[in-house]
């Protein structure tokens, strides 16, 4: 597999130097860390929102750090959650009166290591919240997890709680809305290939050119089953019967629909399963209040979507509307 | 029982030291149905607790454990350093402002360093991990302790050291339920748990730093 790199050892340190430098001033970067950060945190007036879990799931999370999104990002290696140091000394950096809000996607070790992190932080009288993710209803424990992963609807809680907190809302408040994002938000992924980690150069599992892994996960972990590629039309019924299945829809919801490609699949691509599915749901009564296309948490190079539902009530409909800056922008 | 200027630093320091000694031999334990990287991910953070235990604040027993916990998490990798660096903020926790250790209060603070590997590490007893020899050990301790003893502990230490390395010893032969080797499945039965193993080892040099610390040898 071909890749822009040098050494592969600092695939992430060059790769947070890109961001901090097309950002225009907007973002700082702390290499100790691996901390993507806003120029202007902390801010006394609001609660600070760190995340970090592996890299190679870009744009998130050093891509979404910014107004209304996260204070900062703090990644470990590819796919390799943070150490405790990193999330201690970000949440020291970070810190704001008013507190700081960790964000957690469901994996055993960035659990472990957020959570010792958020005992040191408390011990040195932080006010910390925390909130786990786990959006993923593809299966219940993964090579990587106990529980369900932590994947695309990340994005949502982010949004959510950056909204939320830009308005000045209290800590237990952006908890509260958070839960009840991940109360509301399920998600289920379909691969057509492999990734390849940049130090290690090849495929991380071989899968035929007339299959499909449907469930995946975001590190190339296996999901449900392994089947016979599939149309587009078979493959969206496959995905939003897990879904909708999972959170109880019906007819008359309002949703946020995502459909998130995995870093290698076209745009095209993804837009063509957004159609379907729009009208698929459609069909069940179940209309789309806001639409997201693109890439928001991949896995490398891997083509591949996932499909994202978020049920939707006034108070995160506004959430949502809310404006937000990221440096990763297109015009 | 306890004093923060001798008895815990005499106990920190012989633990870092046993800790550097052994790391090759921890790792190697490790490598067979773990990772291979137990004994020198641990040996990150001792050394730094052997080298700097002097500068820590020893205002108090809390103080110093904190300031041990929050080293040990900061540098070890891997699920160990949030495992042990819990284990010295729990107890630092349950020390609190005191300077100096009743024998029942020390128990309570090893139970509260129980209390948080079992939670850090979603670990119970029979799992296979450090706790199946630490838990039997303080046990032991604690029924040396509730009888009393004239000999300044020494005998009721190495006890509790014996009981740590029997345990050990029996964890070979059970599944492992935790950690990287719970990936081997039934291949784990072959091996002793590095982490018990571990902690057997260090009871037994702390306590002969005790006899000596006790019976004025060794000075």
């Amino acid at each position: 597999m071909k890749k822009f790199v040098n050494d592969p050892r600092q695939f992430v340190p060059e790769m947070l130097t890109g961001i901090q430098l097309a950002s225009g001033g907007a973002l700082d970067y702390d290499p100790r860390y691996n901390l993507i950060y806003r120029a202007d945190a902390p801010n006394d007036n609001k609660v600070s929102i760190i995340q970090g879990s592996g890299s190679g799931h870009e744009p998130a999370h050093t891509m979404i750090v910014g107004k209304g999104m996260l204070d900062g990002a703090c990644p470990g290696d590819v796919f390799a959650g943070p150490p405790v140091e990193f999330v201690y000394e970000t949440s020291k950096l970070l810190y704001s009166p008013k507190g700081i809000l960790h964000l957690v996607n469901n994996y055993t070790g960035d659990r472990t290591a957020w959570e010792m992190a958020k005992e040191m932080c408390e011990a040195d009288g932080m006010k910390v919240g925390a909130l786990l993710v786990d959006d993923d209803v593809a299966v219940k424990d993964s090579t990587w997890t106990v529980g369900r992963r932590g994947v695309a609807g990340n994005f949502f809680v982010i949004k959510a709680t950056g909204a939320a907190s830009e308005n000045g809302a209290e800590l237990e408040e952006l908890v509260r809305i958070g839960e009840k994002v991940i109360a509301s938000v399920r998600s289920m992924g379909i691969a057509l290939t492999s990734c390849t980690p940049p130090e290690r150069g090849t495929p991380l599992f071989e899968i035929g050119d007339d299959e499909m892994e449907v469930g995946i996960g975001i590190h190339g972990e296996p999901g449900r089953e392994r089947v016979k590629l599939a149309s587009a039309d078979e493959i969206v019924d496959i995905l939003l019967d897990a879904v909708v299945g999972d959170l109880p829809y019906s007819s008359g919801d309002e949703v946020a629909l995502m459909i998130n490609g995995l870093g290698g699949t076209p745009i095209s691509e993804q837009y063509l399963l957004y159609g379907i599915a729009h009208r698929k749901l459609a069909d069940q009564g179940i209309s789309v209040f806001r639409s997201y296309v693109g890439e928001y948490c991949t896995s490398l190079d891997m083509a591949g979507a996932s499909l994202t539902l978020l049920k939707v009530d006034d108070e995160l409909k506004e959430l949502l509307l809310a404006p937000a800056e990221v440096s990763n922008r297109i015009f | 029982m306890t004093d923060t200027n001798d008895d815990v630093d005499l106990v920190l320091r012989t633990m870092a030291r046993t800790i550097v000694d052994n790391a090759e031999e921890f790792a190697q334990l490790d490598a067979v149905a773990g990772d291979g990287d137990f004994g020198f991910s641990l040996r990150n953070g001792f050394e730094v607790v052997g080298t700097d235990l002097d500068s820590f604040d020893h205002t108090s027993v809390g103080a110093l454990l904190k300031k041990v916990g929050f080293v040990i998490a900061g540098k070890v990798g891997g699920v160990s350093g949030p495992i042990w660096g819990t284990a010295f903020m729990r107890a630092a926790a349950a020390a609190g402002e005191r300077t100096s250790l009743t024998g029942p209060e020390l128990i309570e603070v090893l139970r509260a360093s129980i209390t948080g590997i079992s939670q850090r590490g979603q670990a119970e007893l029979g799992d296979k991990t450090l706790l199946d020899a630490l838990v039997p050990a303080v046990d032991s301790l604690e029924a040396s302790i509730a009888e009393g003893f004239d000999d300044g502990g020494v005998a009721a230490v190495q006890k509790a050291a014996d009981v740590a390395v029997s345990a050990a010893e029996a964890t070979l032969g059970m599944l492992a339920k935790r950690g990287r080797a719970a990936y081997t499945g039934e291949r784990s039965r072959a091996s002793v748990d590095a982490g018990a193993t571990a902690i057997g080892v260090i009871l037994q040099d702390i306590s002969a730093a005790w006899r000596d610390s006790r019976q004025g040898a060794g000075q």
